[in-house]
């Protein structure tokens, strides 16, 4: 039955994932041994009897209408750690989000009948929901009890709000001087841009030279193209939970003490926008734009074939030979006349934009005859590495994928079957891994407030007058 | 999609992403003839036929039968550059774009004490 | 309830937040802090861009990052440079006359770098002897490659139980892919990012790249994450592990609502092009016209782009009275309207029109004015010499001690106490032999002449 009890809809997977029997048929014991000995260290299946990396952190995760926050306490939180997601009334504002508004697309919770958006939905994993007013004074002399238990403290408000609520770092250490206090943003809490609104993706990506540099080449048409995700935010949150691991074992191993992190979407694809600043500094180069090929290497690059885009990658020599003799097996008119070519012979000289676009052209007039997977069985048997593009139907169904577990399949209590991306920590001893995805808001308040704050039933009276929500105040994103 | 030109034999590459379902005119870098084609995933459904008018896309690169390459305005697209001069070959430079020093030019074992420039151990300005 | 409510607090706090923040992760005060990692000694055994990216992350908080490449002429990134141009010299003592290519930035910085030959079993003793040592090691070699030259996590834990082993690599070392080699954007193709990403199919746009190196980047960043985890959970237990990485594996889980929506409603999500999904007007516009029109180089002289953020109904009321359209603001008053894809595919163009005769910094001009969101698309130029960027440090001018004068990128984030920092860009192969190899593994002066001239170093 599929995911939503809809008979019309096929049930994921759709072909059986296969067994590790049917995987390694037919190999010596000697072929077997070492991928069999790192599924018997690493298989998602051994996880829940392995301890947990991070088990003695607790994180209060304030964040709200970005992703970038909820992305750095969700790495945290597939290794362990207690994630404290503390929503305003009414839950964060990205619980809204849907792809073109559509209602239809939202996930239902079945006790309550509260909506949440896919995108949300996704990154509530392995945390706790609470909600909290932090705008009442009454809310944030909640917030300062509650740092008292945390190790980590994540929050995106504009530059200096905290601070002037009286909750920013300044105030935070001194209730709590072992705190990991962490913000996180867009561009930053200061330098010339940071009272430039504007809080949601493609924000970063814009002001940081990304988007310039991807898409089509003007002269291919072409124009500066967005990541289709928030994918800044992805990147950003992955190193905020760096600066704070390495801030718990700093406090941890030497100082006892916590520290500030700040961590921006745009410094942190700046950091991997790889060679465009060393670039520039030597002869004002500016970055270009190169669609699916790439400045410095050839071939390394996707091109349209018979069913679809193929990615086809030889830097060296010795591929450079074999992707053509594959190629000649069909088009040996088209071998013979790039092996005859004297431009074609330096491995250096075939970066030059006239003679990249020789390379592609010929390799299309392969490639328009062979689909995606035919491209890669014929290349792969030269031990050249391709694949086609897939869309995610494909990624979800792809045989190895689901091997491996990169897509799963969770049965929420809440929400009933929800397709996803599973962790990609994988380790022997303390793996990542999901223990449930998606939390109704507010879901934990009486939990969390009586465990941690010792609260009676009239604390949660005067905390409902605190935070309870009243419909028409909804914060919008 | 490779198309040879009927008239001079010369190699005009019509690079995929644009020419790969594309309905119209282009024209033979080397001998300027026009010609109309269509494409369809890549692969050529009509033509190369003679026409006349001013061509709707450029060719990418073209070359002789002899290997010998022909770009440039007007006969071919240009290319993306990332500085007004492009070569495509290792550049020598000296200096950086601020005027200063930098080791980005070839050198000689006797320029070398271990593995750095004696004129960077000697001081960068 | 609160401590410290005394006069040390109000002192403190009247310092406003700003300058608390610029005094605080002031780049030119990096040095005169301590190193988060220090102590820790990681072994890179790695090239091209994923594994030696995530032994880059400890070299920045301060841990004593290893280098091993092959004698010579080192790893395949110093081989890669865009359009085949910018060089930095030498490759390598051994060939001053080549260059390490600039793909190689970025990848490597603060490290030590050594030259072992491992495909040889005197160059495996070596290895061994560095990693009983180290408490992080990286490779992303085949599956299995290490572990036949008797130097794979089965062999090293032995010697050294506390070894953190971390291997990336594209497909995985285990499942019916495990074989195939991989590649940054092989990983984004299968893992199914790049399809969701360039120009709607309905404009006749494929998909399209990321420009930059993402998935072996960010993969990196991942796989540092969970290696900083590990070393949380050896503090306490003393116990070394092994942690695997597949990029295409962590680009799949970047996919946002993607598989939720395909798993409940058989839903594949498509391209939007510059547009939002789930936000209008939240998309990158055309302005008509360049802020460089006399630039030589066509990069300036290219008309400007910008992200135009007015998504609540507020704000685009106040758009639309900017513009002038009164039917738009009608029209499409409500979000729950707005955003439906036929009539983000008629706002946008209005858009355009009205930007049509300006430059991205009259259009951004405007916008701030009247208080309606928006960020001009920079280039690699605009950010380099952005002062927001400059002051914070995000790009630097780096006094590289065998380089000179160039441009690096800084730290992805910043630490009040023990900030990461960078210190050199690259070196050249092998530069750091005699003093890597004698002070670690006790080799001396002749055993490292008779190594060298062997080529196993």
């Amino acid at each position: 039955m599929a995911t939503n009890g809809n008979p019309k809809l096929p049930s994921w997977p759709a072909v059986p994932i296969l067994k590790p029997e049917e995987v390694y048929a037919g190999l010596s014991d000697q072929a077997k041994d070492y991928p069999l000995f790192l599924e018997s260290i690493v298989r998602q299946e051994h996880n829940f009897e392995k301890p947990e990396a991070l088990a003695d952190i607790r994180v209060l995760d304030c964040s709200t209408r970005m992703m970038i926050g909820h992305w750095c306490s969700s790495q945290l939180a597939e290794l362990g750690a207690e994630v404290i997601q503390v929503e305003p009334p009414g839950g964060d504002p990205l619980r809204q989000l849907t792809p073109f508004g559509r209602r239809e697309y939202m996930f239902k919770d079945k006790e309550t009948g509260e909506e949440v958006g896919a995108q949300f939905l996704h990154e509530m994993r392995n945390k706790l929901s609470v909600t909290l007013n932090l705008e009442a004074e009454e809310g944030r002399e909640i917030l300062k009890q509650l740092v008292v238990h945390a190790d980590v403290l994540i929050e995106n408000a504009p530059p200096g709000q905290f601070d002037a609520w009286g909750i920013g770092y300044r105030q935070l250490k001194e209730i709590n001087p072992r705190l990991v206090y962490c913000w996180v943003g867009q561009r930053g809490q200061w330098g010339p841009l940071k009272d430039k609104e504007g809080m949601v993706e493609p924000t970063a990506q814009a002001s940081c030279g990304f988007v310039h540099g991807t898409g089509d080449p003007k002269e291919f048409g072409g124009t500066p193209m967005r990541s289709a995700l928030w994918m800044a935010d992805h990147v950003g949150g992955t190193t905020a939970a760096m600066g704070i691991l390495a801030a718990i074992h700093y406090r941890n191993t030497v100082s006892g003490e916590g520290q500030f992190v700040e961590a921006t979407s745009a410094e942190a694809i700046i950091r991997i926008l790889d060679y465009s600043w060393v670039w520039h500094s030597m002869d004002g180069s500016i970055r270009p734009r190169f669609g699916n090929w790439d400045l410095a290497i050839n071939i390394y690059a996707v091109n349209p074939c018979k069913d679809g885009y193929m990615m086809v990658g030889g830097g060296h020599d010795r591929l450079w030979y074999r992707i053509w003799r594959v190629v000649g097996d069909e088009y040996p008119k088209v071998e013979d006349d790039i092996l005859g070519d004297p431009h074609l012979r330096e491995v250096a000289d075939r970066l030059a934009y006239n003679q990249q676009v020789k390379t592609y052209t010929m390799l299309c007039e392969w490639l328009k005859d062979n689909s995606r997977s035919e491209a890669e069985r014929k290349l792969s048997k030269q031990q050249v590495a391709s694949g086609g593009v897939l869309y995610v139907n494909e990624v979800a169904e792809y045989p190895h994928f689901k091997y491996r577990g990169h897509v799963a399949e969770y049965e929420s209590p809440h929400y009933g079957k929800i397709l996803y991306g599973t962790t990609p920590f994988l380790q022997h001893r303390t793996p990542g891994r999901l223990k449930w995805l998606g939390r109704p808001t507010g879901y934990d308040n009486q939990d969390v407030y009586r465990r941690l704050l010792g609260f009676t039933r009239e604390d949660f009276k005067r905390l409902e007058a605190v935070t309870a929500t009243a419909g028409e105040d909804e914060e919008e994103l | 999609m490779l198309l040879i030109c009927p008239s001079c034999k010369t190699k005009n590459f019509l690079d995929p992403y644009p020419f790969w379902n594309f309905k119209g005119t282009t024209k033979c870098a080397d001998c300027g003839k026009i010609w109309r084609i269509e494409t369809s995933n890549g692969a050529c459904v009509k033509g190369p036929d003679a026409a006349t008018g001013n061509a709707d896309l450029l060719p990418g690169f073209a070359e002789k039968q002899d290997y010998s390459g022909i770009s440039g305005p007007g006969l071919t697209r240009p290319a993306p550059q990332a500085r007004p001069d492009s070569v495509c070959r290792p550049i020598p430079m000296k200096k950086n774009v601020r005027g200063n020093v930098i080791a980005g030019y070839p050198l000689k074992k006797e320029d070398l004490v271990g593995s750095v420039a004696k004129f960077m151990i000697a001081g960068a300005k | 309830m609160a401590k410290g409510n005394g006069s040390a607090n109000r002192a403190a706090n009247t310092e406003s937040f700003e300058e608390f923040c610029r005094k605080t992760f002031n780049p030119k005060s990096e040095f005169s802090k301590p190193e988060a990692l220090k102590g820790i000694r990681v072994l890179s055994c790695t090239q091209y861009i994923l594994g030696p990216s995530c032994a880059s992350y400890f070299a920045e908080l301060g841990a004593e990052v290893i280098k091993i490449e092959a004698p010579r002429r080192g790893e395949a990134m110093r081989h890669t440079t865009p359009f085949n141009e910018p060089f930095l010299y030498p490759l390598s003592k051994f060939i001053p006359e080549r260059g390490t290519g600039l793909g190689f930035v970025g990848a490597n910085p603060n490290e030590y770098f050594i030259s072992v030959d491992f495909h040889r079993p005197e160059g495996q003793a070596i290895v061994k002897k560095l990693a009983a040592k180290a408490d992080v090691f990286v490779e992303n070699y085949r599956p299995g490659t290490f572990d036949r030259w008797g130097i794979g996590y089965r062999q090293l834990s032995q010697i050294n139980p506390r070894l953190i082993y971390c291997w990336l690599g594209g497909f995985g070392g285990w499942g019916p892919g495990r074989v195939r080699a991989s590649y940054d954007i092989l990983g984004q193709a299968q893992g199914g990012n790049f399809g969701m990403t360039g120009k709607q199919e309905m404009f006749g746009g494929a998909p399209a790249k990321h420009t930059i190196w993402l998935a072996d980047y960010w993969g990196g960043m991942m796989g540092a994450t969970q290696v900083l985890a590990a070393l949380h959970y050896r503090e306490k237990t003393g116990q070394g592990t092994f942690t695997e990485y597949s990029q295409v594996h962590g680009v799949t889980r970047q996919l946002e609502y993607a598989l939720p929506l395909y798993g409940r409603h058989g839903i594949t999500r498509e391209r939007w092009g510059n547009w939002d999904t789930q936000l209008c007007v939240h998309g990158i516009i055309k302005c008509g016209k360049s802020s460089y029109p006399k630039s030589e180089n066509p990069q300036e002289s290219e008309e400007g782009f910008i992200l135009v953020s007015a998504y609540t109904d507020g704000d685009f009321a106040k758009l639309c009275k900017t513009i002038n359209d009164g039917n738009l603001a009608t029209k499409y008053a409500k979000k729950a309207e707005r955003v439906k894809a036929k009539s983000q595919v008629e706002i946008y163009p209005v858009l355009e029109k009205w930007a049509a005769d300006k430059t991205k910094e009259e259009v951004a001009a405007i916008l701030d004015k009247a208080g309606i969101n928006n960020q001009p698309v920079f280039n690699a130029k605009e950010v380099a010499n952005h002062p927001h960027w400059v002051e914070r440090g995000a790009v630097r001018w780096l006094d590289d001690p065998i380089y000179g004068d160039i441009m690096h990128q800084g730290p992805a984030y910043k630490l009040s106490a023990t900030p990461p920092r960078l210190k050199w860009a690259l070196k050249p192969v092998g530069a750091d032999n005699d003093y890597v190899l004698g002070k670690l593994c006790g080799i001396g002066p002749d055993e490292l002449k008779r190594l060298e001239d062997a080529e196993t170093i």
